[in-house]
Order: structure tokens, then C-alpha cells, then sequence
């Protein structure tokens, strides 16, 4: 009986050996992924931040400035771009992304651009109107699909299709601790004509000024899109690191008990034969 | 010789920074260049080839949709994407061209359609502009 026991315990030491060689190595890939990742935000900065800057100068340089995009309209139909990842064993990453729309969009007609698969599949197993699954892809995602994305959101809008939209995504708060947000996206909030007209020289619109604001919002919701991803694949990565690290190291801890548990049968194996010799011996 | 603060900044990055003499750019409404004084000025932009001159060097590259912003001298163009000449990768623009000359065949719906325009205009401007000599 003893040594049955023993072999169970040994094949099961393998078994969560080998699992954790499997989680070890996903942690380490996440790892060096979120270095480039983090990377990638920190390139996309500068250039949102020149972009918020000269939409709001257009809008603060013109005190009877008027663009649909900035017009809150009574909402009959609310948008999202719900970004999430392509994979699983991230943590919570993706169930806390999902938790969080579920709650904001509660009561709201509802219609989804999701990125990444399991976004995708979420829309498809609640049933959730999807603009296009085109995007089932967050890993490598480009600038260009991005303004595709925004293209769609500022063309359904403009239509008066959807009255307002927001991003879904997760924000990196450190390596440790990422959380999900939304954004509104369109119409646009965070610029506001308050109108005073800000003290600076004359500029010159090429073509108008509401024109060429209208031509430049389509690229700033892409531009924010991009943010978006790049962040939430970064929040991605660091909560895949944090899961398998948790992992790896419950793993250690149930190898360092079976091995206890292991010796333990041993000891008790040995002491049993000997103690069946002595018995043998004494009654020769 | 006079110059400007020029400026160039996507989402991959900042890929200019410095003084220039000139900048030329595919507008909305045309090619457009500008020199040092030029007026306070904001524009959108289109696909197209831009050069810049600096340092008495002619440089170009393959810009698409943007902004440009002059505002007291200091040159700023934001633009989705913005490749010099040295990096443009002539195959994956020809095997991109390809695929989305395909999509735009296949496309029905009138903004696919629209889309893979883009597309094929973004990658025709990235052979012109490597090929060019």
C-alpha cells in the first residue's frame, strides 16, 4: 500500500511541475511583451496631447463656434468600443472589463465595436448588437485599424445613428494594479467653448474653421482608439504577469507539500520492512 | 538662412524635431508648402508625399491624414502615419497593396469602400514615394 501512495505522489509532483513550467514561461513572455507595450503608450502620448491642444485652440479661438460633434443630443442609442483581450489567464483582466460595461450600459440600447476575441465573444454570448467583429485581433492592432474604428464611430454619429459613445478599456495604474474606465468619446466633452474668446494672434482655417473641425474629429477619436488599445494591452500583459506569478508560486508551495507528504510515506515504508525483519529475526 | 521649429509627431512616435527651411505637404485642398513667417495657420491633411528641407538636405516621406498647425513660427504636423523615405518597406507596401486592392474589389458596402480607398491610396503613396528617384 505504502509504495502505491508514494507513486501517486510522485506522478502528481510531475504533473504540477510541468504546470508550472508552463505558467513560469507565460509570465515570462508577458513580461518582456509589457516592456514593449509600455513602450508603445508612452510613443502615443505627445502626439494625443498635440492633438487635444489644437482642437480645443479652434474652438476657443471662436466664440460663435457650433459643430454637431459637440452637440448633446437626447440619447436613443448609445455606442461602445469595449476593448478586452485575446486570451484568457490574465487574472480578471477581462471579467472586470465586462463587469464594468455591463453596469455602465444598464437600461441603454446598446450597439458594440468589440476589440479583442474575447470581447467579441462576450457581445455574441449576451446577444449585444456588433457593429463589426472585425477587430478580433488587440495583439496587433495598428494605427490604421484604429482609424478605421474612429472613422465608423464619427460616421455613425454624424448620421445620427448613435447619440453618444464611449470607450471601454483598462487603465494601467502600475504594474500591479490596472482598472477598467470609460470614456466618452463623442459627442466630445472635454472641450468646451465657454465662450471667451482666448487672447491670441489670428489664424487662418484652411477650409473654415467647423469645417476643418469636423475633418479633424474622426482623427482625434481615432487617435484616442489607439490610446485606448495600447493602454488596455499593456493593463493586459501586467495582469497576466501578476496571475501567473500568483501561479507559479501556489505551484511551488504544492510541490514543497507533496514532496513533504512524499518523504514522509517513504520514512514510513522503511520503518515498516525494518520493523518486519526485526519481527522475523526475533522469532527464528 | 531663415528656418522654423518644426515638429512631427504620430502615434508611433515623434519623428522630427528641430529647425527646418521648408516643409511641403498633400492638404486636403492641395499641396501645400510653408516657409519661415508664414501665417498662423491650421490645416488638414491628406495622403500624400511630404518633404522636408533641413540643414540644406531635401528629405520626403509618406504622410497620411492629419493636421498642420503653424502658430508664431513653431511648425507642428500630426499625422496618422509619417514614414521617411529610408524606412518605407517597398515589399510589405506591394503585398499590402495587393490585399487591399482585392478588398476594394470584393467591398459592397459604400464605407468599405471607402475604407479600402484609403488603403490602396495610403499604400500607392508609400511605393511612389520609395521608388522616386
Amino acid at each position: 500500500m505504502a509504495s502505491g501512495s508514494m507513486k501517486e505522489i510522485k506522478l502528481r509532483i510531475k504533473s504540477v511541475e510541468s504546470t508550472m513550467q508552463i505558467t513560469k514561461a507565460m509570465e515570462l513572455v508577458a513580461s518582456s511583451k509589457l516592456r514593449k507595450a509600455r513602450e508603445k503608450v508612452e510613443k502615443a502620448r505627445p502626439y494625443f496631447l498635440e492633438l487635444h491642444e489644437t482642437l480645443s485652440d479652434i474652438v476657443a479661438a471662436n466664440t460663435d463656434f457650433s459643430s454637431e460633434y459637440l452637440v448633446q443630443r437626447p440619447v436613443k442609442k448609445s455606442g461602445y468600443v469595449l476593448i478586452a483581450g485575446d486570451r484568457g489567464l490574465a487574472g480578471g483582466y477581462n471579467n472586470n472589463m465586462f463587469k464594468y460595461f455591463t453596469e455602465h450600459s444598464e437600461g441603454k440600447n446598446v450597439c458594440v465595436i468589440p476589440v479583442g476575441k474575447k470581447a467579441v465573444e462576450f457581445c455574441k454570448r449576451r446577444n449585444i448588437e456588433i457593429v463589426t467583429d472585425r477587430y478580433a485581433q488587440v495583439e496587433d492592432i495598428t494605427t490604421a485599424d484604429c482609424s478605421d474604428i474612429g472613422g465608423v464611430m464619427a460616421g455613425l454619429f454624424a448620421e445620427g445613428k448613435i447619440d453618444e459613445f464611449f470607450i471601454g478599456y483598462t487603465t494601467f495604474v502600475s504594474m500591479l494594479s490596472q482598472s477598467p474606465e470609460m470614456v466618452q468619446v463623442l459627442p466630445i466633452v472635454s472641450i468646451e467653448n465657454n465662450g471667451e474668446k482666448k487672447k491670441q494672434s489670428a489664424i487662418e482655417y484652411d477650409p473654415g474653421a467647423e469645417a476643418l473641425f469636423d475633418m479633424i474629429v474622426p482623427i482625434y477619436v481615432s487617435g484616442m482608439t489607439y490610446g485606448a488599445v495600447t493602454e488596455s494591452w499593456a493593463s493586459e500583459l501586467a495582469a497576466r504577469r501578476t496571475a501567473m506569478d500568483a501561479a507559479s508560486k501556489n505551484a511551488k508551495e504544492i510541490v514543497a507539500n507533496l514532496s513533504l507528504e512524499y518523504n514522509r510515506a517513504r520514512q514510513a515504508a522503511i520503518t515498516q520492512e525494518i520493523t518486519e525483519i526485526v519481527a522475523g529475526a526475533g522469532e527464528a | 538662412m531663415a528656418v522654423f521649429n518644426l515638429k512631427i509627431v504620430t502615434p508611433h512616435g515623434v519623428h522630427f524635431q528641430g529647425e527646418a527651411s521648408s516643409i511641403t505637404v498633400r492638404g486636403v485642398t492641395g499641396d501645400l508648402s510653408v516657409l519661415p513667417g508664414h501665417i498662423n495657420m491650421v490645416t488638414a491633411l491628406g495622403t500624400g508625399k511630404a518633404s522636408v528641407t533641413a540643414d540644406g538636405e531635401k528629405r520626403t516621406a509618406a504622410c497620411s491624414s492629419g493636421v498642420l498647425s503653424v502658430l508664431k513660427n513653431e511648425v507642428t504636423v500630426l499625422a496618422s502615419t509619417f514614414e521617411w523615405k529610408e524606412e518605407i518597406d517597398l515589399e510589405r507596401a506591394k503585398e499590402n497593396l495587393a490585399r487591399y486592392k482585392e478588398e476594394l474589389k470584393k467591398a459592397t458596402d459604400k464605407k468599405d469602400i471607402e475604407m479600402a480607398k484609403i488603403r490602396v491610396q495610403r499604400e500607392l503613396v508609400r511605393e511612389a514615394v520609395k521608388t522616386e528617384k
